[in-house]
């Protein structure tokens, strides 16, 4: 079976019923693989984790690791926000200038803004968060507030 | 004017046999067409370039990302995993239309683009018309 190409982008209008159902398929195999190994991830509000691209969240005890998958974006329009305990990311994903002007076989990429806000577990020091993009993978790195580091008090015998 | 097909290859029989542990993941996909080739991009984050291995056989052509599961950060805990680690693989059945000699890709920030030149044969060809 062949497809027939489409100029104007739509939704994933252009997948085979069968391509679309395995899809979904993969998608479900997904959300339980998740919930075994990181049951942690769906007690969180089903609109936090809906909105905007998926990350992973990490606490040490000197800081928050967060990263996300961003693949094919430009560093430059990418906008990160430390407000209090929240995280925002903010940005675009421009599309290619060699896509522009062709016939679609498939388009499953997903292009446009994005906007998330991310609850941090603790006080994070705002001054020292360093952001880094590589592979596709942008990784943000917070340094805990000196006050949120644990501290290990000892206790003594008489 | 499309003289080139892509068609996702159906998974079955031919599903590739994991030879480590992780789940293997199907990265999204655009697949262009213009004059002279397909245009294949994937988004692959996380993979390195030269992790990833791209084949074209019988016209089917098939990307395999080794993508290194997510590694624990020293003693951070996880308190979020949203999105899957794991290998790309995903195979397509290009037709015959495709140059093979001519196939080249390259990787950068996560996206995979694989040039797809169509052989001289299929080219859309303009045929000036002369007076006599």
């Amino acid at each position: 079976m062949n497809l027939i190409p489409w100029r104007t982008k739509q939704s994933d209008g252009g997948q085979t019923l069968e391509t679309g159902l395995s899809r979904l398929r993969g998608e479900m195999d997904d959300l339980f693989e998740r919930f075994l190994r990181y049951p942690v991830d769906l007690a969180m509000p089903a609109a936090f984790r809906a909105l905007g691209p998926r990350l992973d969240l990490a606490e040490s005890d000197n800081e928050v690791i967060v990263k996300v998958e961003l693949p094919g974006i430009d560093p430059k329009d990418v906008e990160i926000n430390v407000v209090g305990n929240v995280l925002t990311l903010r940005g675009e994903k421009k599309q290619d200038r060699q896509e522009r002007g062709r016939d679609f076989h498939f388009v499953e990429r997903q292009y446009g803004s994005f906007h998330r806000s991310v609850p941090l577990p603790t006080t994070v020091d705002s001054d020292k968060v360093s952001a880094e993009y590589k592979g596709g993978v942008l990784t943000i790195t917070l340094p805990k507030h000196p006050g949120a580091k644990p501290k290990r008090i000892p206790v003594r015998t008489q | 004017m499309t003289t080139a097909t892509a068609v996702e290859k159906r998974e079955g029989k031919v599903r590739p046999e994991p030879t480590r542990g992780g789940r293997i993941y199907s990265p999204n996909v655009d697949i262009l067409e213009n004059r002279e080739e397909l245009l294949l991009l994937a988004d692959v984050p996380g993979a390195r370039p030269e992790d990833i291995n791209i084949q074209y056989e019988n016209g089917e052509l098939t990307i395999h990302a080794r993508v290194d599961s997510r590694t624990e950060v020293g003693e951070a805990q996880f308190l979020a995993c949203e999105y899957g680690v794991g290998d790309f693989h995903r195979s397509f059945q290009l037709g015959e239309s495709i140059d093979n000699s001519k196939i080249h890709a390259k990787v950068k920030d996560g996206v995979l683009t694989v040039h797809l030149p169509k052989t001289e044969a299929v080219k859309p060809r303009k045929i000036a018309v002369k007076t006599a």
